[in-house]
């Protein structure tokens, strides 16, 4: 009993990335965790897969985002909720500085480096560019699990690139 | 060290994993480190990550240790307590005692909760122990001692008021 409690209170707050899920109504996190090995006494990273539920649909693939333990499941595999969306892919702000982030470089920094070089009508803006996911079903299918297609089959998948 | 291979096989090691300073707080459920892999205001996280963590993560079982890389150009350190609250640490240039240190004082427990706790696990260790916090509050639970005398009066060659009385 006292290690169900445990288990449970390691799983209340977890952090992990969204990855790609055919499930329409959750979506899939993925958390990695630390774990002990006895002998080597050495940490490897074990992930575990959570089915989250996402109301507002605010999870995108790649996020990575907080969730919760719900107080019961609200299906048998929907067992978290989404708390919030930490890091959207793609689009951090650096919490110290409150910039927006393109890896190593501040956007503004790049915006700068592009002025300086001469901008073309062709250079991608930051700013003006469309939201997150506007080629999402038409050209992008990264939300979904994807495999690479070595033979062509009559049915045309989607799903395979 | 048996087995023991790769960089640095001291931190695999019982003694040096018992040895951890830093237990965080019960609230603190995860603990993210954020850093770039180049760069040179990153080595401090980098070394921090790859001597401190290992005695982190052992010490406290039950959060979960996440390393995010090269996300932003400055590294630092977040923990999400379980009431929804952050806590943001901005380590960029920071050499790895620097952040240990910091870290004791903010999220860590101090010595004498630490102590306190040691004291709580002792007493319910040793399964002879009575008392405030045991298993049994009195001796008379247990079958074969003297009787709980606010139940069953003690006899009289025991009672203070009859061994020394006066008159």
């Amino acid at each position: 009993m006292s290690r169900n409690v445990a288990d449970a209170a390691r799983k209340f707050l977890l952090l992990g990335q969204c990855v790609p899920t055919v499930k329409q109504n959750a979506a899939k996190i993925r958390v990695k965790r630390l774990e002990l090995d006895e002998n080597l006494l050495m940490y490897f990273r074990k992930e575990e897969f959570y089915y989250c539920h996402d109301s507002e649909k605010i999870c995108k693939t790649g996020d990575i985002v907080l969730i919760q333990a719900l107080p019961e499941k609200l299906t048998k595999l929907i067992t978290h909720e989404i708390k919030e969306v930490v890091y959207p892919f793609g689009d951090i702000t650096d919490p110290v500085t409150g910039k927006k982030v393109s890896k190593e470089q501040y956007k503004e920094d790049i915006e700068r480096q592009t002025e300086l070089y001469g901008r073309l009508k062709s250079t991608f803006n930051y700013n003006k560019a469309p939201p997150r996911g506007w080629q999402d079903g038409k050209k992008d299918f990264t939300s979904k699990p994807t495999y690479t297609k070595f033979h062509v089959f009559d049915e045309n998948d989607p799903y395979g690139i | 060290m048996p087995f023991m291979k790769g960089r640095a096989p001291i931190r695999r090691t019982l003694n040096y994993l018992n040895a951890g300073k830093l237990v965080l707080k019960d609230k603190i459920k995860v603990f993210s480190v954020a850093y770039n892999i180049t760069g040179q205001n990153n080595v401090g996280t980098k070394e921090f990550c790859f001597w401190y963590l290992p005695q982190i993560q052992y010490k406290n079982p039950d959060v979960q240790i996440v390393t995010l890389k090269n996300l932003t150009p400055s590294p630092f350190i977040k923990c999400y307590l379980d009431d929804g609250r952050k806590i943001l640490i901005d380590v960029d240039n920071k050499s790895k005692e620097d952040i240990l240190e910091h870290l004791l004082h903010t999220v860590g427990k101090s010595k004498e909760t630490l102590d306190l706790e040691l004291l709580k696990a002792e007493k319910k260790d040793n399964p002879a122990n009575f008392g405030v916090g045991c298993d049994r509050s009195c001796m008379c639970e247990v079958f074969g001692q003297v009787p709980c005398s606010g139940v069953v009066p003690l006899p009289k060659f025991m009672r203070g008021k009859y061994k020394n009385q006066t008159d």
